[in-house]
């Protein structure tokens, strides 16, 4: 039977699964009963213009939630994340599962209906919403009620956190650049007219209007966009080094200076348009970086607003419900199925499974017994525990990383040390050079005058334009190439880096391998109901279970979920139920021998056993497989002179067989984020320089510490943000790629500043010498800047 | 052509230049730009109902406030 979409969600299904609706005047069809009921509510509210301007896009079918509606209406919740305006409430929430401008008009359209919402706003490019509304007309759970109801889900977060500031500094540098735009695009026609005069001569009048039009046009730029450069040199002379921001500010200032004496006293040309092209080129990368750290925070908001604000806490068998903030050690929390762990403590009683993988980043299930200690951010997946608090919740493992990832957001150490290295350096000696030259020629009796003019044509001849491009024109065009392979650099000054380490560290689950386990091996011992199986496993979420699950999906058509009665999870051992009399269980080794039925095995990899009626008749073997090409990438990475190593939280024989497998041979196993991080540490004490590939949060903390971070595409969001190269489409392949595409771009980048260095070597001494006008000074800048463009675009010819 | 004409040419094609950039810093620091999306959704969706709707939002703002401020008459009002 062919497929069809369902009518609310447009995900495409075999008709005969299908919800049929004859309800309305024709025959609808939804994939669930979530896109039936939102249908029926955009019809009954007058809203289903919905589907005219969703179109065909794809949504996804409403999920089911908890309901955990009354901890918005909680005192902790309201100090924490509603304010107070002009007598009305106000919220900011992340609404989940925009994916087109139709879903921002429905959830607006739907809040507007509210009674007693007064404003709503949603953000279509970081899905952030503001919410103002009357309390006394409604509670804020039933407007999340009203989003949840249309199949969307809202969080809130603390734009006080980072995101005003944030906002600030990129609109702050969004007006400056502005500026510095339209000042340069005009500075430039006046400046072809003034070139024009220069050749064919120019009436005096003429040239002086020309020359006060452009410092009128200069003035801001220097003062307002090179604010930031001046402010930059302050720090830096303050703390003892030159860095980039003070050749950019002393050598826009100083040509500024010498072409205002050039105005005023009539004596030469001027080079207003020089002060603007330099602060504006410059101005363009840095805008770029405070680009980046916005979206960097808006997933760190993200990650805090599905945090828990209040906690049960028993005492003397009386519950309690508390602030997050108000939990001090001693105090004990219980914890349902489902719910994640906040602050750090040790168990109680009970035991039960608890998934790790936000941690550790590895799939399976990590089974925890009194006296044991459990970590924030791991989910308690299926008993009711009670744990004594150990740490607060600003020290507990969850907030701590959250915390090292916001400090990391702020500093990039490793890499803005190199490039301020070399035109610190340069700067310096042209500064040193210029001030010589001046004492030179005045103690020598030209004159003050002639003096200034010749110290001021060695600071134009060496202006940072040929230093300047040598870099960013290399590094733009090899970003570019690497962008059309999927690659994407976040900052050009990555590929400098990257291209200078000497060790590439790999995560195991999910850059190595496919993070799923799969079934490698099934044995069918006797003829049975495959539903039976089927019914079991599809009662868990376990991996290994969802694992059997697509495999049975991928073998036979005809399924039925049948009604199991009395299903238990057996902690760590499997699963039990019963279906007519049938007593079934599956589960490891260790359920088989509790159950006293004669079964062994040797099995290298996770075990799955099935069992009817205390008879084993089917048994899987399940294995995360690595990657495609993986083995191929990884001693082509080794080619290149890098020494790889494998961390993973994943236990010892798990790891090394992998690791065997793609041709890895040094490993480092069950590891924390922090144990990951410490080994990032080591490696740089033994003075290597570190490229890191990891996916998950788990990996967040090494990656930042790394030298380079590389992230795959469909990794944890902060490990996305903190990472330096994203790799797009997951293929491990592009870590070769990458590092060659870096090592070819370095090489131009050397190659560009052999050429201007060799430029400055030979104009350098004659503008010393005073056989150099500053006109002829800034023409021989542009022609090396010329040839390291033109050298740069041969990256473009790697392959 | 005279330079004053020159003078006078840059200077107003300078002055109406930097009115439009003016107007532009104007609309980021009121924040008008933060969502890219809106002016495009904005030539897309608006319409007569959504002006309405506008409209309504503000009513809906001020009766709040109205009866609001009637309840708050009643509670301090002198006793007869």
């Amino acid at each position: 039977m062919a497929n069809i979409a369902c009518d609310h969600c447009h995900l495409e299904f075999d008709e005969k699964v299908m919800i049929k609706d004859e309800n309305s005047d024709e025959i609808k069809y939804f994939c669930c009963k979530g896109c039936q009921g939102i249908y029926h509510l955009l019809r009954s509210e007058g809203l289903d213009s919905f589907y005219e301007k969703v179109g065909s896009i794809k949504l996804e079918p409403p999920k089911e939630l908890d309901s955990d509606l009354h901890k918005f209406d909680l005192e902790g919740f309201k100090n924490k994340y509603i304010t107070q305006k002009d007598g009305f409430n106000e919220v900011n929430l992340i609404i989940e599962g925009i994916h087109c401008s139709a879903c921002v008009w429905l959830n607006e359209k739907i809040l507007h209906q509210t009674q007693g919402v007064v404003e709503a706003t949603i953000n279509y490019t970081n899905n952030k919403a503001k919410i103002i509304w009357d309390e006394d007309s409604v509670k804020l759970s039933e407007i999340i009620n009203k989003i949840r109801s249309i199949g969307y889900n809202a969080y809130p977060y603390d734009p006080k956190l980072q995101e005003e500031r944030a906002n600030k500094t990129r609109r702050d540098y969004y007006s400056r650049l502005l500026v510095a735009v339209f000042t340069t695009m005009n500075i430039m026609w006046i400046a072809i007219a003034q070139y024009t005069g220069y050749f064919t001569g120019i009436e005096k009048d003429m040239k002086n209007v020309l020359n006060i039009s452009e410092f009128i046009l200069a003035t801001p730029t220097l003062f307002y966009t090179g604010w930031v450069y001046f402010k930059g040199s302050y720090f830096a002379l303050k703390n003892k080094f030159v860095n980039m921001d003070v050749l950019v500010a002393t050598g826009a200032s100083l040509a500024y200076i010498y072409s205002i004496y050039a105005m005023i006293t009539n004596t030469g040309e001027v080079y207003f348009d020089s002060v603007t092209m330099i602060i504006t080129f410059v101005f363009v990368g840095k805008y770029l970086e405070v680009l980046s750290k916005k979206r960097a925070i808006d997933t760190m908001d993200n990650m805090m607003g599905s945090l828990p604000t209040e906690l049960t806490v028993v005492e003397n068998g009386e519950k309690d419900i508390v602030g997050i903030e108000e939990i001090k050690t001693g105090d004990v929390v219980e914890v349902k199925p489902g719910d994640k762990i906040v602050v750090d403590g040790i168990i109680v009683n009970a035991e039960g499974n608890f998934d790790l993988s936000s941690l550790t980043g590895e799939s399976e299930p990590v089974f925890k017994k009194s006296g044991d200690e459990i970590f924030s951010g791991s989910v308690c997946l299926d008993s009711v525990i009670r744990y004594k608090i150990e740490k607060d919740f600003k020290h507990s493992m969850l907030s701590t990383i959250i915390t090292l990832l916001e400090e990391s957001i702020s500093k990039k150490p490793a890499i803005e040390k190199l490039a301020d290295k070399i035109s610190g350096y340069f700067s310096f000696v042209v500064l040193t050079l210029s001030i010589l030259t001046f004492i030179g020629w005045y103690i020598g009796g030209t004159g003050f005058e002639k003096a200034l003019i010749i110290s001021i044509s060695v600071i134009v001849i060496a202006c940072p334009c040929a230093l300047g491009l040598a870099t960013p024109m290399a590094a733009l065009i090899g970003i570019n190439s690497a962008s059309k392979k999927g690659i994407l650099f976040k900052e050009a000054e990555f590929l400098e880096t990257m291209a200078k380490s000497d060790t590439m560290v790999l995560d195991k689950t999910g850059t190595i391998t496919e993070g799923k386990p799969k079934v490698v091996n099934a044995k069918f011992l006797k003829d049975f109901d495959i539903n039976l199986l089927y019914s079991l496993v599809k009662s868990s979420k376990h991996p290994i279970s969802k694992a059997i699950v697509r495999y049975i999906k991928d073998k036979s058509d005809d399924l039925n979920e049948y009604f199991l009665k009395n299903v238990k999870n057996l902690e760590a051992r499997g699963l039990k139920a019963e279906y007519e009399n049938i007593k079934l269980f599956g589960g490891n080794l260790e359920l088989i021998k509790e159950l006293n039925i004669p079964f062994c095995g040797d099995f290298k990899n996770t075990v799955f056993i099935f069992v009817i009626n205390d008879e084993v008749v089917a048994y899987f073997e399940l294995k995360d497989s690595a990657k495609e090409g993986a083995k191929k990438a990884i001693s082509q990475i080794k080619k290149m002179g890098m020494d790889v190593i494998m961390l993973t939280g994943d236990n010892e024989q798990a790891s090394k067989e992998i690791a065997k497998e793609v041709g890895i041979k040094k490993v480092y196993h069950s590891l924390f984020p922090k144990g990951k991080a410490q080994m990032i540490d080591t490696l740089h004490k033994q003075g290597k320089k570190v490229v890191m590939a990891g996916d998950g949060l788990n990996d967040a903390l090494a990656l930042s510490r790394s030298d380079i971070a590389i992230s795959m595409g469909s990794g944890a969001d902060v490990s996305v943000e903190v990472s330096d190269v994203v790799i797009l489409n997951d293929d491990i392949k592009g870590l070769a790629q990458a590092l060659k595409i870096s090592k070819k771009s370095y090489a131009t980048i050397k190659e560009n500043f052999a050429i201007s260095v060799l430029y400055n070597s030979i104009t350098i001494p004659l503008a010393i010498s005073g056989h150099v006008m500053p006109f002829i000074a800034a023409l021989s800048m542009s022609v090396s800047s010329l040839i390291v463009v033109g050298n740069s675009f041969r990256i473009k010819r790697l392959k | 052509m005279s330079s004053g004409i020159i003078a006078v040419m840059i200077g107003v094609s300078t002055f109406l230049g930097a009115l439009g950039l003016w107007a532009l810093l104007w609309g980021l620091k009121t924040g008008q730009f933060d969502d890219q999306e809106k002016f495009l959704d904005g030539a897309k969706y608006d319409g007569e109902e959504e002006l309405i709707d506008a409209v309504k939002m503000e009513e809906k703002k001020k009766n709040i406030l109205k009866n609001r401020k009637d309840k708050e008459q009643k509670k301090y009002a002198p006793p007869d």
